[in-house]
């Protein structure tokens, strides 16, 4: 069964063709939010909304002009989004600029005592802008097109592609500068 | 076309490291100054470690999350009016056969027309002042040419 087909039977009424779509995308959303939102249990909250949401706009969905995977992260996006805001865990856009993101830059993994390193990387992943982070997931991890990706995040192409730029550069810098070896850390991901 | 350092670092940085994402207008120029300059190269090395990196950043298992979403309760599926009158007109589960319930929707108003002006008059009368009967009128809508008759 396509996508198609199983949201006409979801619009329907049709509780099977919902699980089967759970079934099919709540890997890839659950994945999202997770590394979004960095926990388990708020990473659990925003699947079961968006789900939920699937439920009920069912019939707003448009197949000609987004897959149904892109019109879920773009759900899901939002709901991340929402939850970020509420929580203040969130540096905007338009509060971010260069010279308030130097101090990050320069905050040493060093000075963070034992951590290990792939909470190191995780962190440094998470102090990056939801922008910047969002757009990185969505076309690394997610493997979006950078225009699925720019549609799921309601910004233009060219301004994902820059987020995605100054999200690699903070990271590969902080991970130079502070002199992390990248074969240790793998080694400790694996 | 000769890019410089910064330009491949914006390609790098936007595209990845890897040579096929690259825009096909510049990917020789990016091989050429890969080929020529040691900097570029150990820039591309830093970006496919970082991607490495990136790749081997562990999600947990969500246990039990699909049964829990699976079997939330659901509301119940309710359609406006105009949604379900839509749906009733262009089935989206069976597109283009039963193309006669838009043809029958587009004949109700002819229908209706037909109906009610064979009901009510509208003040409309045959024996108003002007016609003596509907024979006149018919020959006075006619455009005969009266001259012929008269002479």
């Amino acid at each position: 069964m396509t996508d198609e087909e199983m949201m006409r039977a979801v619009c329907n009424g049709d509780q099977s063709a919902y699980k089967a779509i759970v079934t099919k995308h709540l890997k890839p959303i659950s994945h999202y939010a997770y590394r979004m939102l960095g926990s388990s249990r708020e990473t659990e909250d925003i699947a079961q909304e968006t789900f939920l949401r699937l439920w009920i706009n069912a019939t707003k969905w448009q197949p000609e002009k987004s897959s149904l995977t892109t019109w879920l992260h773009r759900i899901t996006h939002n709901l991340c989004i929402d939850h970020l805001r509420k929580h203040s865990h969130v540096q905007t856009q338009e509060s971010f600029s260069e010279e308030e993101a130097e101090p990050n830059r320069q905050q040493s993994f060093a000075q963070e005592g034992d951590r290990g390193a792939a909470e190191k990387l995780q962190r440094a992943f998470r102090e990056l802008p939801e922008n910047q982070r969002s757009a990185l997931m969505l076309c690394h991890y997610q493997g979006f097109s950078n225009k699925e990706a720019a549609a799921i995040m309601a910004i233009s192409v060219t301004a994902l592609e820059s987020a995605i730029a100054r999200a690699k550069r903070a990271l590969r810098e902080r991970l130079v500068l502070d002199g992390i070896d990248a074969t240790t850390l793998l080694e400790e991901l694996h | 076309m000769k890019l410089t350092m910064t330009d491949f670092t914006e390609i790098v940085d936007r595209y990845g490291a890897a040579s096929e994402s690259w825009p096909a207008s510049v990917r020789a120029a990016c091989q050429q100054l890969l080929s020529e300059d040691a900097l570029a190269r150990e820039l591309l090395q830093q970006q496919r470690r970082l991607d490495m990196l990136l790749d081997a950043v562990p999600v947990p298992e969500f246990p039990g999350l699909e049964s829990r979403i699976q079997n939330q309760p659901l509301p119940p599926c309710s359609r406006s009016l105009v949604d379900t009158v839509l749906e009733w007109l262009f089935p989206s589960n069976a597109p283009g056969k039963q193309f006669w319930r838009p043809a029958m929707a587009a004949c109700l108003p002819l229908v209706v027309g037909i109906v009610v002006g064979n009901f009510f008059s509208f003040g409309i009368s045959n024996e108003s002042p002007g016609f003596d009967y509907w024979d006149d009128e018919l020959y006075m809508l006619s455009l005969n040419d009266y001259t012929e008759n008269l002479f």
